[in-house]
């Protein structure tokens, strides 16, 4: 397994659902044509096994024959197009990846490459992340900055910003228009984003007091419920009998503002559930890991750190910022309630100088049990005669100072 | 890089096939339309209202029915490429993990309205960081974000690499001049001017890059003598109407190469400098994320038996993974030698009389009474004689 194969299923699944959308769309346009150039070609027939038929008939009948091919064969070939475009995105997204996949396999490669891919691959995440969370601007910003256009869905969210930009403004049309057009695909995800948004008009009609309509729209919308939607079509029934300014629940918060605003979250969702097959998007997931795997299971190493000076003592003292992303704030807050890295063997890091402690740099330990490195504290001992503990400020003597053996 | 190959075979089968049918709907097309086209123009040549002869409305039949069949034949041949179509996703799923998200249990909570906010401060800083004010400031008004420092030393220094990536040495340069007694020890300031030297030579001429060199490098002679070699050889096929260069100075004279190879040499440098990481927080975590992964993905798949389900333990990942020179190493780690188990707060690292470090848990273990043999010398002792060191 690599971090390729792990990581980047959306990053090609999300474009070739594209394709096959465009595949099914020239289907219907060729099928549609077809069958209007078979009508034609019908007609020609009958009208030619016509006895009194005319030469002039035969010939508007023909014009009009050639009329139909030629549209066809413009649409058909626009429609085809489409699609070669579409399956051009995932090959330009696949030719990225396999940039990365040849450098992870051969050791001899420049570092420099693949780190300067990782980068890459954020920005990708990160638009993403963006994305799937709604922050349409600053996704498009951060993909023009990068020029990411082609390895980001950025184009492929820009209809839903619009969808979002109208629920917003309380309008359903581009929406419904949406469910409409993934009808089939909504069914097996049991999505109730359609009837909600019925609901909502059906609301809508009641709060402009327009209750005899708001029965006509229930007869027409709601008489093909499904199961478990009773309960909320009887809610909305219910509603007719109350003033729009009632303080009775459920009526209340049906009638509320705030159903607009998680009408528009539940589209977001919906929408990235039918392109992504993960549930999550994938900085959340590398981040959640990435801090557990730079997790220590010391709690004082994270509890601590709003207290003064103790958080700082886990590196080196002169370093304001600790350098580790699982103890610097922001990110520490989340980690504390991760787990842990898994770790049988010991790494040892010198707390003074930051090097790690091995046979060429062994580690001693002070009478008050701290443990540094010894090439820190002869350097200590040449500059000041003596061994001061960063972490408690004792001063100490070489003399007084252990070798500690790790396996 | 076989989940890439797989998948894209059958991409480029499904484009083929996609682009001969584009060709061949055309061509035929083309083909029934002329023929309509040709009759057509035959029949107009009679006058309007004469009617047809036996010969002609049988020809028209069979063109009718050739159009006909033409037609459906077309869409039947689109239709036939579903498979290939539906080939390409499965072999996408096939190829690449779906459901990524299913050995990180936790990162669910990184949604919830508590969390967010802390994660989204991140990315914050991480775009203020890579010097991309711009986005920054949309993505901090979008989320709604509070108090981010929008400054911070790190986007000086990332605006001089991103500038040397593009093959302007001139900002990471002055930065280095500023700092130069700092950095005696340090590979950049000549690194920096090799690129300078490069791309003087490339915009004035072989001439003023000597000089240039002549000014900048004698200081760096001793250090890299090799390199300097190197550098000023390369001038040589900076010359209008050179030769192409041999292999070992293309690095040099390809200045996208040369100017990323420096950047992250500047990034490295400057960060050690001025004690800084070199990744933000964000990008850290992140990049150790995604290393471990793919080993989380390779051990469920191991461990799908009831007897090692107890390993998904909820304190700690099930395995090691090894995040590389960059990845990790931000503390110091003890893990017992004889539990092979990191040392916690309950179950401190213990320092005993002959200096072998064992955790408290194993002290306790393989003592016997109030006599204690240290597993890895022959020495005897008391356990009460072990002494709690502390690595961090």
């Amino acid at each position: 397994m690599n971090e390729i194969k792990s990581l980047e299923h959306a990053t090609l699944k999300v474009p070739y659902e594209v394709f096959n959308k465009k595949y099914r769309n020239a289907q219907r346009i060729l099928d549609v044509e077809a069958r209007h150039v078979g009508s034609t070609a019908t007609e020609l027939d009958t009208a030619a096994k016509r006895g009194d038929v005319t030469a002039g008939e035969i010939d508007t009948l023909l014009g009009g024959m050639v009329e139909k091919l030629t549209t066809m064969k413009r649409k058909a070939s626009e429609a085809i197009n489409e699609e070669v475009q579409a399956a051009n995105v995932c090959k330009k997204r696949l030719d990225h990846l396999k940039e990365q996949a040849e450098a992870l396999q051969d050791p001899a490669a420049a570092q420099t490459s693949l780190n300067q891919w990782r980068k890459v691959r954020l920005d990708r995440m990160l638009v993403d992340y963006f994305l799937r969370t709604g922050y349409y601007d600053s996704a498009t910003k951060l993909a023009d900055a990068k020029d990411l256009r082609d390895l980001t869905n950025v184009d492929i969210y820009q209809a839903a910003a619009e969808v979002e930009r109208e629920l917003t403004a309380r309008r359903t049309a581009r929406c419904l228009q949406w469910c409409a057009d993934n009808k089939s695909k909504l069914r097996k995800l049991n999505s109730t984003m359609e009837f909600n948004i019925r609901i909502q008009e059906f609301i809508e009609l009641v709060r402009e007091e327009r209750r005899l309509e708001a029965v006509r729209y229930a007869k027409k919308h709601f008489s093909t419920y499904e199961e478990g939607q009773l309960r909320d079509i009887q809610h909305c029934m219910g509603m007719l009998a109350f003033p729009k300014d009632t303080e009775v629940e459920p009526y209340r918060s049906l009638l509320s503002e705030r159903r607009w605003v998680s009408l528009v979250a539940q589209f977001r969702g919906e929408h990235a559930r039918l392109l992504h097959p993960a549930r999550l998007p994938p900085l959340t997931v590398t981040l959640q890991l990435g801090l557990a795997a730079l997790n220590t299971p010391y709690p004082f190493l994270y509890i601590t750190w709003s207290m003064s000076g103790i958080h700082k003592v886990c590196f080196n003292e002169s370093t304001k910022v600790s350098s580790c992303p699982a103890c610097a704030p922001p990110l520490n807050a989340l980690a504390r309630t991760l787990p842990h890295a898994h770790c049988s063997h010991s790494r040892l890091l010198c707390r003074i100088s930051n090097e790690p402690l091995n046979e060429h740099n062994p580690p001693m330990a002070l009478p008050n049990g701290q443990v540094y490195g010894e090439k820190a504290l002869k350097e200590m001992m040449k500059e000041h005669g003596s061994i001061t503990c960063p972490k408690t400020k004792e001063v100490f003597c070489m003399k007084r100072v252990e070798k500690v053996y790790v396996m | 890089m076989d989940s890439c190959l797989g998948v894209e075979q059958d991409l480029d089968k499904a484009t083929s096939k996609f682009n001969a049918l584009n060709e061949h709907t055309n061509k035929v097309l083309e083909e029934i339309i002329s023929q309509v086209e040709d009759l057509k123009n035959e029949i107009s040549k009679q006058p309007p209202d004469s009617p047809l002869t036996q010969t002609q409305s049988m020809i028209l039949s069979d063109l009718a029915a050739n159009v006909k069949q033409t037609v459906f034949q077309t869409s039947t041949e689109h239709r036939e490429l579903h498979a290939t179509v539906s080939r390409v996703g499965k072999s996408i799923d096939r190829h690449f993990i779906a459901d990524y998200a299913s050995v990180a249990p936790k990162a669910e909570s990184f949604s919830t309205d508590a969390n967010r906010p802390i994660m989204e401060q991140a990315i914050a800083q991480h775009l203020y960081r890579q010097g991309l004010e711009e986005v920054g400031d949309v993505f901090v008004s979008e989320a709604g974000l509070m108090c981010v420092e929008r400054t911070c030393a790190f986007a000086l220094l990332q605006r001089c690499a991103s500038a040397l990536a593009a093959g302007d040495p001139e900002p990471a340069l002055a930065w280095v001049q500023r700092r130069a007694h700092q950095l005696t020890h340090s590979p950049l300031p000549f690194a920096l001017h090799t690129v300078q030297t490069l791309k003087v030579g490339r915009e004035q001429g072989v001439g003023a890059a000597i000089e240039y060199a002549r000014q900048q490098f004698p200081a760096h002679a001793a250090r890299h003598e090799r390199q300097l070699a190197a550098a000023v050889c390369a001038l040589a096929w900076l010359t209008p109407g050179a030769s192409n260069p041999p292999p070992q100075y293309q690095r040099l004279l390809d200045p996208r190469a040369l100017g990323s190879e420096a950047a992250e040499l500047f990034v490295r440098e400057a960060c050690a400098l001025l004690r800084l990481a070199p990744l933000s927080p964000l990008a850290g975590a992140v990049s150790a994320g995604a290393r471990v992964l793919p080993a989380l993905h390779d051990i469920r798949n191991k461990m799908c038996q009831q007897h090692v389900a107890a390993a998904w333990a909820d304190d700690e990942l099930p395995l090691e993974v090894e995040l590389g020179a960059e990845g990790g190493g931000y503390h110091s780690v003890f893990a017992c030698p004889i539990l092979r188990q990191q040392a916690s707060e309950q179950n401190p690292p213990m320092r005993l009389l002959c200096g072998h470090v064992i955790s408290r848990d194993a002290l306790n273990k393989l003592a016997m009474g109030v006599k204690l043999k240290c597993p890895y010398c022959p020495m005897e002792q008391s356990p009460s004689e072990a002494r709690q060191i502390y690595f961090s």
